[in-house]
């Protein structure tokens, strides 16, 4: 075992139990026996590199397409580059060929795209998600709300995304002041948690992000971040720095860092930040984070959520264009381990920092528990996030079984949320990814062994 | 285990890109301020006259390089070569290359393969002159290095392939053979706007195949042609293979005339290389060859967005292809042809973006638009964008733009009628025009309409819209949603077509051919009725 661990190890033996515990708690697979087109079409995409190129390409172009004709277009000229297609896809390509075959394909086509959207993305606006936001809390899960939007790219995109997170933040306090009470979601040892919670990105919050020079785009989003963490601490709500992709790491980290520090902001208002598992240097950032969360005194203490990353073709890509060294782990269970190393980190630091794990990852999850319990902290110290869409069984389990779990709620139209769509369904397609292996029948002993 | 390779012509390893500064990490970013102020405190450089194996220059005129942002600032010092220096350093090139042309090929490329390693030791230092004598941003300096060396690194393979033999068609009693050997004396003639990759790039291809050069750097740039001739006698080049003139004009038309130049390289505007290729043309007395000319000329490169685009994509390539180092590339963006379903979107959005860059010092990393590289520039798009106003709309310009230094505002303009000459020639500057068309077909129609052909750019998700450009715009370099300029060498072999140049593609696997000429060995191999 090539971190050591051993499978008597009293940690060890805790994970393999909660986790088979958790599995338990899972929902039966098999609720919808008609599965959904999108459905197939991801199992037949993860299957081929080609398909699943072009499946990405069309997804990800769907939302600018004028017509029923310009979307089955698109879709045949995409799976025109297939070689050796399969049955379903030929058979695509010659309803393609004419013009009332291209508009039923385009109908098709464009109905499974919105429900595959639908899944990942729960409303095109505050209003419309309220009723899942409102179930979500019901069936015991937090939520934190994710603004989907275009790239920002002029100052009055940015000023719109600023105004949009201001509205969301008054919007979801005053409708989640309206929800039944749920203890497990809204204290811990330190204190109250609020209930309304948006997740924030500081490159939509300015047009000047630039890796070689974080200063100035930094200047520019603390500039549009300030009255919304003054608008948070009014309200009592949680506002979340996402991370985005290493580019804009150091601007983000300083944005939070900056704004955090100010006397105004000392007791509150409820704020976090990111830290990417995937990222060989993520144990510096880690340290550095929780060296600034030690040595301010701020209450409530930041909030840290831990995710594995979810720029990893990107990083990789990018740094092979380039001729750098690859800043992240290329290999899983490399991967897996520093994550899991973070956890405990994290978990050690407390009351510092309030701790959430972001993974869909069974064993990453099941970990965390253990570590936290054999640590001797209580489990409703360690909270525990889900992606809307992915992680929805995991969910289930993790509410049913008593823990704090917060699912992450996209909020936007298909345009906007395109860039995360495709996000969504890489990792969902990812060989690698947890969600994958275990949809493909993999033995929950295998699932739960360490990394 | 093979035998240990003889020392000195060991295989090289495959060929990769030089891996630019990540400077996205703080501490390397933090190495550059330090590697400026010890080029400042070189300043002035006092650049040699390099004559064949001789500095010569002592009682030349002089001609300064200054910081094109603080036009105060000195930052070379070269002597004005002659008519008649331009005579005897193509005959000391001649001479020389006598010599250099029999020198084996993988020598060759070991002498480039150390000037190369010369430039890496020495990358902060070529980066900061680069800087410093042409207004280059830290980014496009770093960029400008690493694709000098790998033109050194790429050229130096490439020669050692070219020197073998190529397969002929063989029958028996007879033995068929061709080599492709130097040309002879290579006029270099630079531009200020790549100042160290350009000219080592045409310079390493002319060295890399056995042939002596004369160097005519830009006027603007003389000091970063001084540190490329510094790395090549480091790297071990023969005293008088290479010959660095500096000077204006009078010198590359000197050079050109010459009748002991064989081959001429050029990188430059498109008056002066159509002027080049008619000197060339001229027969002087004593000239033996048919002098070759590798030309390689502006562009007006327009980027096509058709109504299926991402403009989220779109905006920031478009405004980083025509606005990085101020518009001074022949591949940057001149005109982008708005398919009119997304025309008024992207016009929006290209206006925003555009009043939010950053006009500065090129040591400053925030400086997205630098200053011009001349007071002549500044005052020619100074003008354009007046004409813009009288014929189009302006629609954006980024501020504010500092008093000192050879800076222009970069100007969106819409708008503009059709027959504007805006619209067809080649500005150079910060300026970018928006036209809404119909049709992407329509949009290859304009493009196929210009002189020029050099780079293009098209945003589009349909891969027949892609396959349909491809096939009816003429453009050496067809880039797809990506920026249009950053050619890599190796990856992006690099050149335009029409007026904008003889097609030769520097950095790409046939360049080298500009420089050699074919031999053919044909030997009879009976005897006796024997064939041996």
């Amino acid at each position: 075992m090539e971190n050591g661990a051993d499978p008597a190890d009293p940690l060890e033996r805790e994970i393999a139990r909660t986790g088979r515990e958790l599995a338990a708690a899972f929902p039966p697979p098999l609720r919808n026996p008609v599965r959904s087109a999108d459905a197939r079409a991801m199992e037949l995409a993860a299957g081929d590199a080609e398909l699943k190129a072009a499946l990405f390409r069309f997804v990800d172009v769907a939302p600018a397409c004028r017509s029923l004709d310009d979307l089955a277009r698109h879709l045949t000229g995409f799976l025109d580059e297939v070689q050796d297609a399969p049955g379903p896809v030929a058979a695509a390509r010659r309803i393609g060929g004419s013009r009332a075959g291209r508009a039923a394909l385009g109908a098709a086509a464009a109905g499974g795209v919105r429900h595959m959207a639908h899944r990942f993305i729960v409303g095109e606006t505050l209003e419309d998600a309220s009723g899942t936001l409102k179930r979500l809390w019901e069936h015991g899960a937090a939520c934190t709300v994710d603004l989907l939007g275009e790239a920002t790219v002029t100052s009055d995109e940015a000023d719109a995304y600023a105004a949009r997170c201001d509205q969301t933040l008054a919007g979801l306090a005053r409708i989640a002041s309206r929800w039944p009470g749920r203890d497990v979601l809204e204290r811990d040892s330190l204190g109250p948690l609020p209930r309304a919670n948006v997740s924030v990105k500081v490159s939509a919050l300015t047009p000047l992000l630039r890796p070689d020079a974080p200063e100035r785009g930094r200047e520019d989003a603390v500039r549009r971040l300030r009255p919304l963490l003054v608008r948070a601490k009014e309200l009592g709500a949680h506002v979340h720095i996402d991370m985005e992709s290493l580019d804009s790491r150091e601007a983000v980290l300083g944005v939070v860092l900056e704004l955090l520090s100010e006397p105004d902001f000392r007791d509150g208002p409820s704020a976090g930040l990111v830290v990417q598992a995937y990222l060989r240097d993520s144990g510096q950032m880690l340290e550095q984070v929780l060296e600034f969360a030690r040595s301010g005194a701020r209450t409530p203490p930041l909030c840290v959520r831990l995710v594995k990353g979810a720029y990893w073709d990107h990083e990789l890509v990018l740094a092979r264009q380039h001729g750098w060294s690859a800043p992240v782990y290329e290999d899983k269970a490399e991967c897996d381990r520093n994550f899991e190393a973070l956890t405990r980190r994290l978990l050690d630091a407390r009351p510092a920092v309030r701790v959430a794990v972001a993974s869909h990852n069974l064993r990453s999850v099941a970990h965390a528990i253990a570590y936290n319990r054999a640590a001797g902290g209580e489990d409703r110290d360690l909270e525990l996030q889900v992606l809307r869409g992915l992680g929805d069984e995991l969910q289930e389990a993790l509410a049913r079984h008593g823990h704090r779990v917060r699912t992450y709620c996209p909020i936007g139209n298909l345009v906007a949320g395109m860039a995360y769509l495709v996000r969504r369904l890489l990792e969902n397609t990812s060989n690698d990814s947890f969600l994958h292996a275990r949809a493909s029948g993999v033995a929950l002993d295998e699932l739960l062994a360490a990394p | 285990m093979s035998a240990a390779p003889e020392p000195g012509i060991a295989p090289p390893p495959p060929f990769r890109n030089e891996p630019p500064l990540e400077l996205r990490r703080a501490p390397v970013r933090a190495g550059l301020a330090a590697a400026l102020e010890q080029l400042d405190r070189r300043l002035p450089i006092e650049v040699p006259l390099l004559l064949g194996g001789d500095r010569a220059g002592a009682d030349r005129a002089e001609l300064h390089s200054t910081d094109p942002g603080e036009p105060d600032r000195l930052v070379a010092r070269a002597p004005i070569a002659t008519v008649a220096d331009v005579r005897d350093a193509v005959a000391a090139a001649a001479q020389a290359g006598r010599t250099w042309s029999r020198v084996d090929a993988g020598l060759c490329a070991g002498i480039l393969r150390s000037a190369a390693a010369w430039m890496r030791q020495h990358r902060l230092e070529l980066a900061a002159l680069a800087l410093r004598e042409c207004a280059k941003p830290w980014p496009e300096a770093d960029a400008d290095v690493c694709e000098a060396i790998d033109f050194l690194e790429y050229y130096a393979r490439g020669a050692v392939a070219l020197s073998e033999p190529r397969h002929l068609h063989q029958v028996p009693g007879e033995r068929n053979e061709m080599r492709y050997v130097a040309r002879g004396v290579c006029a270099v003639i630079s531009p200020w706007n790549f100042p160290i990759a350009i000219a080592t790039g045409m310079t390493a291809a002319a060295l890399a195949t056995g042939n002596a050069v004369v160097l005519k750097p830009a006027e603007q740039s003389p000091g970063c042609a001084a540190m490329i001739a510094q790395a090549l006698a480091a790297g071990g080049l023969p005293d008088g293979v290479l010959s660095v003139l500096p000077g204006a004009g009078e010198v590359g038309a000197a050079l050109v005339r010459d009748p002991g130049v064989q081959t001429i390289a050029f990188t430059g505007s498109q008056q002066v290389g159509l002027d080049i290729v008619a000197a060339a043309a001229q027969l002087a007395p004593g000239q033996t060859h048919i002098k070759r000319v590798v030309a390689e000329l502006g562009g007006k490169n327009c980027v096509i967005v058709a109504a299926d685009a991402d403009l989220d994509e779109a905006v920031p390539a478009i405004v980083a292809s025509a606005f990085v180092y101020a518009g001074q590339k022949c591949s940057a963006a001149a005109r982008v042809l708005a398919h009119e379903a997304i025309a008024d979107a992207l016009l929006a959005r290209l206006a925003g973006a555009v009043s939010v860059l950053a006009v500065g010092q090129a040591a400053d990393l925030a400086t997205q638009v630098p200053p011009l590289i001349e007071a002549a520039a500044q005052d020619r798009l100074r003008s354009s964008g007046e004409q813009a106003e009288r014929e189009g709309r302006v629609v954006a310009v980024a501020g504010p733009v500092p008093d000192r230094g050879w800076f222009a505002a970069p100007t969106l303009v819409a708008d503009l009628p059709a027959g504007s000459e805006l619209l067809s020639r080649e500005l150079f500057g910060p300026l970018l025009t928006v036209e809404r068309v119909p049709s992407v077909e329509h949009a290859c129609d304009l493009i196929d309409a210009l002189p020029f052909a050099l780079t293009g750019g098209l945003f589009a998700r349909d891969p027949g819209t892609v396959r349909y450009v491809r096939d009816h715009t003429p453009v050496g370099n067809l880039y797809v949603n990506r920026t249009i300029t950053g050619a890599i060498v190796g990856r992006q072999p690099f050149g335009g077509n029409r007026l904008s140049g003889n097609g030769t593609k520097a950095g790409g696997p046939d360049y080298l051919l500009q420089f050699v000429e074919p031999r053919v060995l044909t030997e009879n191999t009976m005897r006796h009725g024997l064939a041996i």
